[in-house]
């Protein structure tokens, strides 16, 4: 899973990105900045709690995007566990599609499906 | 164990200094620093094991919101930090609710005594030792305590206490598993906690890491509706004297969250249909020039939770409360990553699309049907949100 994480780093934009298994294990996790991977794997497990209580509601979601002023969390919740990135900037559709379409190969190389 | 730390405070300087020593003392800590006293009202406060509360908040009296947050977070230990160490101030901070009190540290050395005092009210061990006769925190909703450790997945124990025994249960992954106390164990025990002392008791919290044996295959949702409606409606009768005397049954209090879980479907359930209701708020008459989108629904609610209008709502009080509790866990991400609370949420789901706008005065929350919802819609529902004003 690093070596996914290392390229991931890579992807304009990106602030930090991690992937949180089932159990709320971290599994992997990059960071350009001082966000501690603690903190990455509460957050996850936070946008998990959020997605689960929507499911509970009859309005079941897997992927959720956040803008928090300039800066984007965007997440995805998959059967191996929960995805997520940081981004510097604002994101429309267009820009999330990319964004999975960068990362998705990258974890499936590590034997994680995305979708 | 120290794990969970939040700093509420106005000055930032002692903030970021209190936080790097709190971190120098254990590194895998998470300290968060909140500086908005309102905002502090919106995080779930439960899952720190410390609060350091500054006695004088910018706009907010630190000590009353004190007292609100205690209420929500019994297992939490507060700490008020005053400006003075007068003994008045001392003894206002602890009448209302304050475990410690400290003058705020303003040397290296003032920093290190500060820091060493608050390793030592944790070495006491009330977090991981047995519960004590009396844990010093006032009596809360056991159902509302589930319902909100079962609603955020949580995995955790509680150590629960009555006036009368103590027991536990064990909540894993947002699932009950397990209840019990001396004599009885499984759902029998669940059902008898939940009424003890009317709902109302103390609780401690420990964070549960392994799974536990399970003896309640009930969904949460299902068991906490069942364990709020009484027992037995029908009037006892009892015999004195040789005389007949009916007394009515006791019934437990409902809260506003109680009414919700009773009008939830178990989730292996499908929902029945939904009472479609239109409520606008006759004050507001449609401002700006932006058009609303075809939507499925669409409310707004305050910070506090209140529902404020809507239209195509059903069940208005799920609604209000899931868009509470969504913004809630954004705030807390938002702390994490301490940044600005969110401005815009979207979450995509094959059937529904949903978005939330937030500022610091409320939420709005509408709902698409996915097929029929395209970006340009969400960002028109977006900009007809703003011109509305929350």
């Amino acid at each position: 899973m690093n070596k996914a994480f290392e390229k991931i780093a890579l992807i304009e934009g990106i602030i930090a990105a991690a992937f949180v298994a089932d159990g709320g294990k971290l599994l992997g996790w990059c960071a350009n900045s001082v966000i501690s991977p603690d903190n990455l794997a509460y957050i996850a497990e936070t946008c998990r709690a959020v997605l689960s209580a929507s499911r509970a509601e009859q309005r079941a979601a897997q992927t959720g995007v956040v803008a928090f002023g300039n800066k984007t969390l965007i997440f995805r919740e998959s059967e191996p566990g929960l995805f997520m990135a940081y981004l510097d900037s604002p994101v429309d559709d267009g820009v999330v599609t990319w964004l999975f379409g960068q990362v998705t190969p990258l974890l499936a190389e590590e034997g994680v499906k995305l979708d | 164990m120290l794990r969970q730390v939040l700093i509420l405070s106005s000055q930032r300087e002692y903030a970021q200094t209190m936080r790097n020593g709190l971190l120098k003392l254990d590194a895998k800590m998470l300290v968060n620093v909140e500086t908005d006293g309102v905002r502090a009202m919106q995080l779930a406060t439960q899952q720190y094991d410390l609060i350091l509360l500054d006695a004088a908040l910018d706009m907010m009296d630190g000590l009353q919101l004190l007292q609100f947050i205690k209420n929500q977070s019994p297992a939490t230990k507060f700490v008020v930090v005053s400006e003075s160490s007068e003994e008045g101030a001392r003894a206002v901070a602890y009448q209302n609710g304050a475990d410690f009190f400290i003058e705020r540290p303003r040397t290296p050395e003032s920093y290190d005594v500060a820091l060493q005092a608050l390793q030592g009210l944790f070495k006491t061990g009330t977090i991981t030792g047995p519960l004590p006769k009396d844990v010093g925190t006032p009596p809360v909703s056991l159902i509302d305590i589930l319902q909100m450790h079962c609603l955020s997945g949580d995995s955790i124990l509680l150590m629960v206490k009555g006036s009368q025994q103590s027991g536990d249960i064990f909540i894993f992954r947002g699932e009950v598993f397990h209840a019990q106390y001396p004599g009885r164990g499984g759902e029998n025990a669940f059902r008898e906690m939940v009424r003890w002392d009317n709902g109302r008791v103390r609780i401690k919290t420990i964070k549960l890491t392994q799974a536990p044996p399970r003896t309640i295959d009930v969904p949460y949702r299902q068991l906490l509706g069942a364990a709020d409606k009484p027992e037995d409606m029908t009037p006892q009768v009892e015999q004195q004297g040789g005389d007949l005397f009916v007394v009515a049954s006791e019934t437990t209090p409902t809260t506003a969250s109680l009414a919700v879980i009773n009008e939830a479907p178990p989730r292996d359930q499908p929902a029945p249909p939904p009472s479609r209701i239109f409520f606008p708020d006759p004050e507001l008459s449609p401002r700006g020039n932006t058009a609303l989108p075809q939507m499925n629904s669409h409310w707004r609610v305050t910070l506090t939770g209140e529902l404020l209008e809507g239209s195509q709502v059903a069940e208005p009080d799920r609604c209000a409360f899931i868009t509470t509790f969504i913004y809630r866990k954004m705030a807390d991400v938002a702390v994490a990553l301490e940044v600005d609370y969110f401005n815009e949420l979207t979450l995509l789901g094959p059937h529904l699309q949903q978005v939330l706008v937030a500022d610091n005065l409320g939420v709005r929350h509408g709902v698409f049907d996915a097929p029929w919802t395209n970006e340009t819609m969400r960002a028109q529902y977006v900009k007809w949100c703003c011109e509305q004003s929350l």
